[in-house]
């Protein structure tokens, strides 16, 4: 019998308020605070929140007043190397739980491959570069019709 | 404070920069969110409830495939209530819930016929064009009505 990767799951009635949000917390590669001191930290806010250590940061959830003011506070322990992205599943659901699904969930792989560039994102919010943001224009129609009248010359000479 | 809707809409990095200039982001965790701790569904997302497939159908005709449909009643309503986009073309994301060409393709089509500021990019693939990436996100979130941010 194959597993059962849809498990129902017994969500608490805590989880079902339409207020509950959940957080995850991702150190950046050049961070310059482990997982384990932030966690620490958020233990130490007094917040009615439930924080989860994990191998990218932590995970926090709770009324989303409460997560984003635990947010807040542990972003100013290292501003630029802090990143938040919230999650659809409650920790350890068992319809994404690893220890269920025989893997990693799919949201890994997707964090994965961003924090490769993660290191360079904290560098430039720390030190911004003065960009200019082209706005794309429509062709000129002139240089349109130029356009045109050159390809259908060279597909009649091409014919010839 | 302006809803942002961002391509691909799951992004970590999009998501947070966003967030720091004090805007809402438009993102598929929030939705996906709503629907998996909603009591009337057993076992999402595996299920739908009947009103779905209506929801996608406004955005996806009915010979679209219903893979299609069933992502756009959950990615659909996020374009409606966007109010500004960021587009990031090339992004090499396209796991689990965004993992459908076809549905991507109609998520940026929806969001580029749309009447709102937007702001296209390539994902960046080295150290210069991150910062140019950051950069120019920065100050396209800047120029849009919001203030604060954490």
């Amino acid at each position: 019998m194959s597993a059962n990767l849809a498990i129902s799951p017994e969500l608490s009635k805590e989880e079902l308020d339409p207020d509950f949000t959940t957080r995850m917390i991702i150190l950046g590669p050049k961070a310059n605070v482990s997982e384990n001191e932030i966690v620490s930290q958020m233990h130490l806010l007094d917040l009615p929140i439930t924080v989860k250590w994990t191998c990218y940061g932590a995970m926090v959830s709770g009324n989303e007043e409460d997560v984003m003011m635990a947010i807040k506070e542990i972003r100013k322990l290292d501003p630029y190397n802090i990143f938040t992205k919230s999650r659809g599943f409650p920790p350890g659901d068992p319809r994404r739980c690893r220890g269920h699904r025989y893997g990693p969930r799919e949201g890994f792989h997707q964090m994965e491959s961003e924090y490769r560039i993660l290191a360079d994102v904290g560098d430039a919010l720390k030190n911004p570069k003065d960009v200019l943001i082209e706005k794309p224009k429509p062709v000129d129609v002139d240089e349109l019709v130029e356009i045109v009248n050159e390809s259908i010359e060279k597909e009649d000479s091409a014919e010839k | 404070m302006v809803k942002v809707a961002i391509y691909p809409p799951n992004s970590l990095v999009l998501g947070d920069l966003i967030e720091r200039k004090g805007h809402t982001v438009l993102a598929l965790q929030k939705a996906m969110s709503k629907k998996v701790r909603d009591p009337e569904i057993d076992s999402p997302p595996m299920n739908i409830t009947e009103e779905d497939p209506l929801k996608g159908l406004k955005y996806a005709a009915i010979e679209v495939p219903s893979g299609v449909r069933g992502r756009m009643a959950v990615i659909g309503p996020l374009i409606d209530e966007a109010e500004a986009a960021i587009i990031v073309d090339d992004a090499p994301i396209g796991f689990g819930c965004i993992g459908c060409a076809r549905t991507n393709e109609l998520t940026m089509f929806c969001l580029r016929k749309k009447d709102i500021p937007k702001l296209e990019l390539e994902y960046p693939t080295n150290r210069d064009e991150t910062f140019d990436f950051v950069g120019k996100i920065n100050k396209f979130l800047d120029t849009l009505d919001g203030e604060g941010g954490n």
